[in-house]
């Protein structure tokens, strides 16, 4: 099926294949990691955590326009994107963050995701001296950090 | 994930004898704790709830509201409603990752090659034919990092080029897939057009190797005179 498909020109048949790339992606990747994410936000809730971590970072967070549980979304983030947009969908729908709060965090969330998977899979690969690596992953924290205040002036 | 996991230890331990340390026998008070509801609604200890199978398990939302409530309701809680919150999302990555398809084959990808290659000498500092090893990372995290290598390998880059490529991959690694297929969970939300954060971060990655490129030539100098 994907040979025939490469070999003719058909945007629908193209279309279909990344469509069922995107099925994949779904099931894969995206579904797993929000369920798990909202479980662990539910888990991170019920133990008074959340509410813990709302206080102790909503100075540091309220610079950036956000109440002190996008911390949690970031943090995540830095273990993995989709775990990290997971827990950001996670505190829309319980409404601690709202619309503009998302799309402050959207463009932080890739600028510094899945860095620890990635030392591995581009660091690694790619054989960038390990002398440097923490200087790349302070650069893309800072990354992030630019993001969020670009996005709160222009949002 | 389970299956391959008991399948993988099955042969391991049948080779040696079975060990049950301390370790075990918590887990397995932890696992019967978890799942016989000792937890589930303990008066004035909703926090024991974190512990209990029933609690985690969570509910579905309702139709408070049926005019504007999806099939995934309003309220819902912990796995349910993340589950079908998943499940709202997925024609959403399916027709995102479509198009991205087509685009990649109608040469998408080749163009925005070609207009940044002029760009990396002045901006970066390293040879223009590291723009594809650099726009591949924009689809694909492995095949950019590999790419690289191979760069370096050939010696057709020094190891400084090494690092700045490494700096512009690392930060927003995958950036279009990710952000299409991720990302797009959170377009719905968005206050601004899905193609902004987008650019931002392009633009960002570009900042960034700038500031690796800065540090290299001042800060970690000694490291490349020899190069």
């Amino acid at each position: 099926m994907s040979n025939v498909a490469k070999v003719n020109n058909n945007p629908f048949d193209i279309f279909v294949i990344g469509a069922r790339k995107g099925f994949n992606i779904a099931i894969n990747n995206l579904m797993p990691n929000v369920v798990m994410a909202y479980v662990i936000s539910e888990i991170l809730n019920l133990l008074g955590v959340m509410n813990l971590i709302g206080h102790v970072f909503a100075p540091l967070m309220g610079l950036l326009g956000l109440p002190g549980e996008a911390v949690t979304v970031l943090l995540t983030a830095w273990l993995s994107s989709s775990a990290g947009t997971g827990v950001a969908i996670s505190l829309l729908t319980k409404g601690t963050l709202d619309p503009a709060q998302i799309t402050i965090l959207a463009p932080a969330i890739f600028l510094m995701g899945s860095q620890l998977q990635y030392m591995g899979r581009l660091l690694g690969v790619a054989d960038v001296p390990k002398k440097y690596w923490p200087l790349l992953m302070l650069t893309s924290i800072f990354n992030s950090i630019i993001a969020m205040i670009v996005m709160r002036i222009i949002s | 994930m389970t299956d391959t996991r008991l399948s993988e230890d099955k042969p391991a331990a049948e080779a040696e004898e079975w060990k049950v340390g301390k370790g075990a026998y918590i887990a397995l008070i932890a696992v019967i704790l978890m799942f016989s509801g000792a937890f589930l609604k303990v008066d004035g200890k909703a926090w024991l709830g974190a512990f209990d199978f029933t609690t985690l398990g969570g509910s579905f939302g309702t139709m408070k509201n049926p005019a504007t409530d999806t099939f995934v309701g309003a309220g819902g809680l912990s796995a349910k409603a993340g589950f079908l919150f998943a499940l709202s999302l997925v024609p959403t990555v399916m027709l995102a990752l479509g198009l991205l398809e087509i685009f990649t084959h109608y040469g998408a990808i080749r163009a925005a090659h070609k207009l940044l290659t002029p760009l990396l000498k002045p901006i970066l500092g390293i040879p223009g034919h590291t723009g594809l090893a650099l726009i591949t990372d924009l689809q694909s995290t492995d095949a950019g990092a590999a790419l690289s290598k191979e760069l370096y390998d050939s010696k057709r880059i020094t190891r400084k080029d090494v690092v700045i490529m490494g700096a512009w991959q690392y930060s927003g690694a995958g950036l279009i897939n990710n952000y299409f297929s991720i990302g797009s969970a959170m377009f719905a939300s968005l206050t601004l057009p899905v193609i902004i954060p987008l650019l931002l971060m392009f633009v960002l990655k570009f900042v960034g190797a700038v500031f690796v490129r800065f540090m290299l030539s001042t800060v970690y100098k000694k490291d490349f005179e020899n190069e």
